[in-house]
């Protein structure tokens, strides 16, 4: 009977911690005015890792390595505002919550950025990054399998250029 | 001693018989080894009563939880049709990511040859 408690108890927290995440966040936040809000589903993920060899002009990050492992991207845009102050208040609760580890921190001229991961050693299942310059405050969130090595070289080649 | 399987075989006038026997010995403490073992067969079933109720109610808990979880945090529609459109948005999201790291490398970086420098002063 105790098993059966601790299994339920176990259960209704996985349930709660689920319910915090990278989609309860846009749910609640994209369909407010003067918010920016993309969202690619799994499904739209396994429909790029089918096309062959994707390259694309403009930006030199070459995805082709993680593509496959990504499951789910967040993003949104708010202008600075009430809005925007719940947003950046809702995501610092869901960092704390979720076991997140700051990856990094950049503040330069009143903009701070903010990059977070979830996972282990070798795998990232989350990674978030929440910046608030003057104007705006973003929060992108990418969710996954993605092997930590080639997430870490994808940025850092990224970043070299 | 009769075993469980004799004792079962006999007739209620034979169980009456042996009862009233006084020449049989009995032990000092069957009496409470019986009524202790009838109390925990007694508390035995009464937990048994609740087993079924409780996982119930638990699995009910547990549907309707799962149920307001899935309802209240509904997936979003796709942005984006076109799997190009999306790869695009992926690529600007990493290259903007990649931006903040190669920014803060570069700080990272000036802070080492300002170290250096003052090292060399010393």
């Amino acid at each position: 009977m105790k098993k059966l408690y601790i299994l339920v108890a176990m259960l209704l927290m996985s349930i709660t911690a689920l319910a915090q995440d990278g989609r309860s966040l846009y749910n609640k936040y994209s369909d407010y005015d003067n918010v920016e809000a993309v969202y690619i589903s799994p499904a739209m993920f396994r429909l790029i890792g089918k096309i062959p060899d994707v390259e694309m002009e403009g930006e030199n990050v070459n995805l082709g390595p993680i593509i496959k492992s990504l499951s789910g991207l967040y993003i949104l845009s708010i202008k600075q505002g009430a809005v925007a102050d719940d947003l950046a208040a809702d995501v610092n609760r869901f960092i704390n919550k979720g076991q997140y580890e700051l990856l990094m921190e950049a503040k330069d001229s009143g903009e701070v950025t903010r990059m977070y991961t979830v996972g282990d050693d070798f795998v990232v299942n989350s990674f978030v990054m929440l910046s608030h310059d003057g104007d705006e405050t973003n929060f992108i969130c990418i969710d996954g399998t993605i092997p930590r090595d080639k997430l870490e070289n994808l940025i850092a080649d990224a970043a070299k250029d | 001693m009769k075993s469980i399987d004799e004792i079962s075989r006999l007739s209620a006038e034979d169980l009456e018989r042996i009862s009233l026997d006084e020449s049989i010995p009995v032990p000092e403490e069957l009496s409470a080894r019986v009524q202790a073992a009838v109390r925990a067969a007694d508390r035995q079933a009464q937990r048994r009563r609740w087993v079924l109720p409780t996982g119930i109610a638990a699995a009910v808990a547990t549907l309707v939880a799962v149920g307001l979880t899935l309802t209240r945090n509904p997936e979003p529609m796709d942005t984006f049709d076109d799997p190009y459109l999306a790869y695009a948005e992926v690529e600007k999201v990493f290259a903007k990511i990649s931006g903040t790291v190669a920014y803060g490398a570069e700080k990272v970086s000036q802070s080492e040859q300002t170290l250096d420098k003052l090292s060399y002063w010393k």
